[in-house]
């Protein structure tokens, strides 16, 4: 099973690949009023509209400096879409099947921190 | 009238007695018979008539000798009033006349000596006050002098420390003027040396602009390195973007193959062999970046440095330029002074000159102001001399008064007819 590898707030997240719609870069997005601060904004990708989340704010990294073009993880699962901003984009990564609930994979020196959409989506909806 | 001597008198008259006698002894011996009584009648009548008519002619002139004595006597007791009358014309009128002329020369005499007295007087009271006046003027020149004599002493000790200080001074100022030639002779060789500052800080000048154009010339390649190298960049940024763009594609290549499944596992290989090569082109493009930034760096380091060498040059360039000026100041200055001290030098000798003709005029002075000391006590001699004799001849005056206050009184003595 293939996994999306980043890095945000000094960690090194994974999510499975298949949830990834696409990666893109060069767009802003366009702020939102009444939002959670690691809502860096709303955009529009071929007819779809996507929150975008600063996954390191999200963690509880604080933000300091806004990104100069970051490059924007569109994942979409189900009927649900978010984007996603990491610090760093790593790759891809091949995964055996993994056991039910495991979090965490090592590989070599790096550990990930494994991910769903869902924990992410849920983690926001807490805010 | 004839003049009548006394022995003719008397022979007349001895002539005059005799006739009356012998008329008389006539008488008698005509009317006496006696002869005897007649001679005696006769002689008795002689003696009688002799001693009337010698009575009455010794009596005259018995008379006018007393006339005589009186106006002697009275003119012993300085009476000059009488006169003496004159009676007949004898022996005793010629006696009277040189009495009354004696008399009248004796009256002339004492007027004229009491007019004498009287200037004498005067004129000793006059040369009294003179003699004060002369003695006070004496005693003002005598203290006039003791204070010339201080004064020249005063002066002569003045004059010769003047001398001595001026002799000091003209040893200074021949020093001053050995110095000043001295100062000359190194002003003329710090002349030389500004000259020659000067044209070497002019040479320096002149290497300094060659080296900054040789830098300018030097530096031009550079700067067409770092625009170069800036190119460079450009281009690497490029790669960069494309090598970011590859990376981006062929990660959403390889996240469509893994959503493909099975199928797109080819696929997948291929995309990550794209990703790996876009990859590597990116990690080759950000260590170009790097390199060419370190370059750039380099350059700009270079570039400062050169800048600063550049400044450093203009600023020494300056420096130079304002040594440059500084000299040509200073070899203005140092020929101001030269000529200036040239000047002093030559003032400072004149006045050497001068100076030692003051020496000589103030050792002149020296020997007139001694001299005049000298001059001075013998005035004050002279003048001590002098008051001794106004002493003198004021006792003299005195004693000349007092012989003319006693010569007053025995005049006083003398009546004259007026007073």
């Amino acid at each position: 099973m293939k996994w999306f590898t980043f890095e945000a707030a000094g960690e090194y997240l994974a999510i499975e690949a298949r949830h990834i719609y696409r990666v893109i870069d060069e767009v802003k997005p366009t702020p939102v009023p009444l939002v959670p601060s690691c809502h860096m904004g709303m955009i529009y990708y071929r007819g779809e509209l996507f929150d975008v989340i600063e996954v390191g704010v999200l963690l509880g990294q604080k933000r300091t400096t806004s990104k100069k073009n970051p490059l924007i993880i569109l994942l979409r699962w189900g009927h649900k879409r978010l984007a996603l901003v990491p610090d760093k984009i790593t790759g891809l990564i091949w995964i055996e099947d993994t056991r039910e609930k495991q979090t965490a994979y090592t590989q070599g020196e790096y550990t990930f921190r494994l991910l769903t959409p869902d924990e992410i989506w849920k983690t926001l909806s807490e805010l | 009238m004839g003049r009548t001597s006394i022995k003719n008198k008397l022979i007349l008259s001895f002539l005059l007695l005799l006739l009356i006698v012998m008329v008389v002894v006539g008488v008698v011996n005509r009317m006496a018979n006696d002869f005897y009584l007649a001679q005696a009648i006769s002689t008795a009548l002689a003696l009688v008539s002799g001693i009337v008519f010698g009575s009455i002619f010794s009596r005259s002139l018995v008379r006018r000798l007393n006339n005589l004595s009186n106006a002697a006597r009275k003119i012993s007791t300085g009476d000059l009033r009488g006169q003496i009358p004159l009676l007949s014309k004898d022996e005793v009128r010629d006696l009277e006349e040189m009495f009354t002329m004696m008399l009248d020369d004796l009256r002339a005499l004492i007027s004229a000596m009491k007019n004498v007295f009287s200037q004498i007087q005067g004129t000793n009271a006059s040369f009294t006050e003179l003699i004060k006046e002369v003695l006070a003027n004496s005693q003002e020149i005598d203290q006039s002098a003791m204070a010339i004599i201080k004064c020249s002493e005063e002066q002569a000790l003045i004059v010769q420390k003047t001398s001595l200080r001026l002799d000091n001074g003209l040893t200074q100022m021949d020093e001053m003027v050995r110095q000043s030639a001295e100062t000359v002779s190194k002003i003329s060789e710090a002349i030389v040396r500004t000259e020659k500052g000067e044209e070497n800080a002019r040479e320096t000048l002149n290497h300094l602009e060659n080296v900054l154009n040789q830098m300018v010339e030097y530096v031009q390649p550079i700067y067409s390195l770092a625009q170069k190298v800036e190119k460079v960049k450009v281009v690497v940024n490029i790669i960069d973007g494309i090598a970011q763009k590859t990376d981006l594609l062929s990660l959403n290549a390889s996240i469509e193959a893994t959503r493909s499944g099975e199928l797109g596992k080819g696929f997948a290989l291929v995309a990550d062999e794209i990703r790996t090569m876009a990859e590597n082109s990116k990690h080759s493009s950000q260590q170009i970046e790097k390199m060419v930034e370190g370059i750039l760096q380099d350059n700009k380091a270079v570039m400062e440095s050169l800048e600063k060498s550049q400044a450093g040059i203009n600023k020494g360039r300056e420096i130079i330029h304002g040594i440059v000026e500084t000299f040509g100041e200073m070899l203005s200055g140092v020929k101001d002074i030269y000529a200036e001290v040239k000047e002093i030098e030559e003032v400072t000798s004149a006045q050497v000159n001068q100076i030692r003709g003051l020496l000589s005029h103030f050792q002149e002075l020296s020997q007139l102001a001694h001299k005049n000391v000298v001059f001075t006590q013998k005035t004050n001699i002279a003048t001590k001399k002098q008051e001794e004799d106004m002493k003198e001849i004021a006792n003299a005056m005195k004693s000349l008064n007092t012989l003319s206050e006693n010569m007053m009184d025995t005049q006083r003595r003398f009546r004259l007819p007026a007073e």
